[in-house]
């Protein structure tokens, strides 16, 4: 079986996986962290976001230990063993953004895009996602007690959306609501016009996986050596990342596109 | 070569072994599931439920009244104050609460007393979802007409008359009051000073016919 449609068979029974809570059928909520971002508000969720029990640790001064080290360890363990692979093999919201991939690869030929992405800021804006981690999960929290998901584009499209949807004319909007819906917009503008750009720039659980690349057992290797540098593994990179040159890229995420794409076969997995 | 793959081999027996005694020995567990993946906050949600304030005698399930509650309706209407943390619509209510009953207590703390409302006593319960006990956790369900579990969530007790039967009669309304157009504190405030007050006049109304436990 080809390698892309293994991995849509692994997103699509994650997603499920992910959405075994809806009420009684089979109604199963677990006292688990997602280790992917995911909102517990969704009707049907069956874990917690990871963000929100990091969020709850460090609410207001105050520090739970067990809250802040049992997402950290749950992303840890998959983290060791396969890096990012979560993002580009479990992520629902990873799955959807693969879904919008294809109209964002047709913005790749309108010249202002072309020249965004080559843009040599462009690598240190990948940052943002860091500083989102740190400044509006733990800080923010902490210190004032504004929280990240309040706000959060993936909570209103996995929570607000289907609660809404499901239970028409129950809900009114709250004073969050109207930020909420404009960050969402733009989430979703975002993700129709870069390709896998939420996870590139601003998502936070990526932020927690990416280091994990860096000592993970499964990673992407690229025999250097005999490399022809077409290219063409850059160009297929959903995360656009310099292929031929990455080594343990805190970026990549492990679909094998380029492993896929490589008219040679010197790009593999390796396992330690 | 080698010394990498140790370090990935200790990394991964350190956070497993973490992880394994993380499940093994403490509640955590159980406190990421009823704290956080049972409970809605309506803050994160962005929506508050559009519910009616009508006083019904009808439990969810038809469930009975827990203990507690019919222990404390000797005294008076009861106020059951469900809450958690990093909520904000919490947050928002809990000084409205405070000015309320002019009381003060630690948000995270369990709280109970019986308060003084217009010369009519009034037991208050607050319970924080994130360090409460069981018996307090599961009447949420019991009084929660939406289903949802969601939180901040306000229960009145107090009495009513049925069918030649007096019984406790209870409404429930949700997050910042917003359903409610409530925008202020202030409107918070006139807005549950005027609920509790019509709670008062039920009880004063039914509670003679009442057989208390």
């Amino acid at each position: 079986m080809k390698l892309q449609i293994k991995r849509l068979i692994s997103q699509i029974i994650l997603f499920f996986s992910a959405n075994l809570g809806y009420s009684k059928y089979p109604g199963l909520k677990t006292g688990f962290c997602y280790p992917f971002f995911y909102c517990q508000a969704c009707p049907a969720a069956t874990s917690a976001c990871p963000l929100r029990s990091l969020e709850q640790s460090v609410d207001k001064g105050s520090f739970t230990w067990r809250l802040f080290l049992f997402p950290l360890l749950i992303i840890g363990f998959l983290g060791v063993l396969t890096g990012r692979a979560v993002c580009g093999w479990a992520c629902p919201i990873g799955l959807l953004q693969r879904g919008t991939s294809h109209v964002a690869r047709r913005f790749k030929k309108y010249p202002i895009v072309r020249k965004l992405g080559t843009y040599k800021g462009e690598k240190y804006f990948r940052y943002t996602k860091y500083f989102l981690l740190i400044g509006f999960v733990f800080v923010t929290s902490y210190l004032i007690g504004f929280i990240f998901t309040d706000l959060c584009p993936v909570g209103f499209l996995t929570g607000t959306i289907p609660i809404l949807i499901l239970n028409p004319g129950m809900f009114i909007p709250n004073y969050f609501f109207p930020v909420a819906l404009v960050i969402f917009v733009l989430f979703f503008v975002l993700i129709f016009v870069i390709e896998r750009g939420w996870c590139r720039y601003f998502c936070p659980v990526g932020a927690l996986l990416g280091p994990f690349n860096k000592i993970s057992f499964l990673h992407i290797s690229v025999n250097t050596n005999n490399c022809t540098h077409c290219n063409v593994c850059s160009y297929v990179c959903p995360m656009a990342i310099d292929v031929p040159n990455m080594h343990r890229d805190p970026e990549c995420i492990l679909c094998g596109k380029c492993v896929t794409a490589c008219p040679n076969g010197l790009i593999t997995y390796e396992r330690r | 070569m080698k010394k990498f793959v140790v370090l990935q081999v200790c990394m991964l027996v350190l956070v497993s072994s973490l992880l394994g005694g993380m499940f093994a020995f403490t509640p955590v567990y159980n406190e990421v599931r009823s704290g956080i993946v049972l409970v809605l906050c309506l803050s994160c949600l962005k929506l508050e439920p559009k519910t009616a304030v009508t006083f019904t005698f009808d439990t969810t399930n038809n469930q009975p009244h827990p203990g507690f509650v019919l222990e404390n309706l000797s005294h008076g209407p009861v106020f059951l104050h469900y809450s958690g943390n990093s909520c904000a619509g919490c947050d928002t209510m809990y000084p409205v609460i405070k000015d309320l009953f002019s009381i003060n207590f630690g948000k995270q703390d369990m709280f109970h007393a019986l308060v003084t409302f217009n010369n009519f006593t009034v037991a208050y319960i607050y319970v924080n979802v994130d360090s409460t006990i069981d018996e307090l956790r599961d009447a949420q369900s019991i009084y929660d007409q939406t289903q949802f579990g969601s939180i901040p969530m306000f229960t009145i007790v107090t009495l009513g008359y049925d069918n030649g039967k007096v019984k406790p009669k209870y409404t429930t309304i949700y997050g910042t009051l917003t359903a409610f157009g409530c925008n202020t504190d202030a409107q918070r405030l006139v807005f549950l000073q005027q609920l509790v007050q019509e709670s008062i006049q039920m009880y004063q109304e039914n509670e003679a016919g009442y057989h208390h436990l």
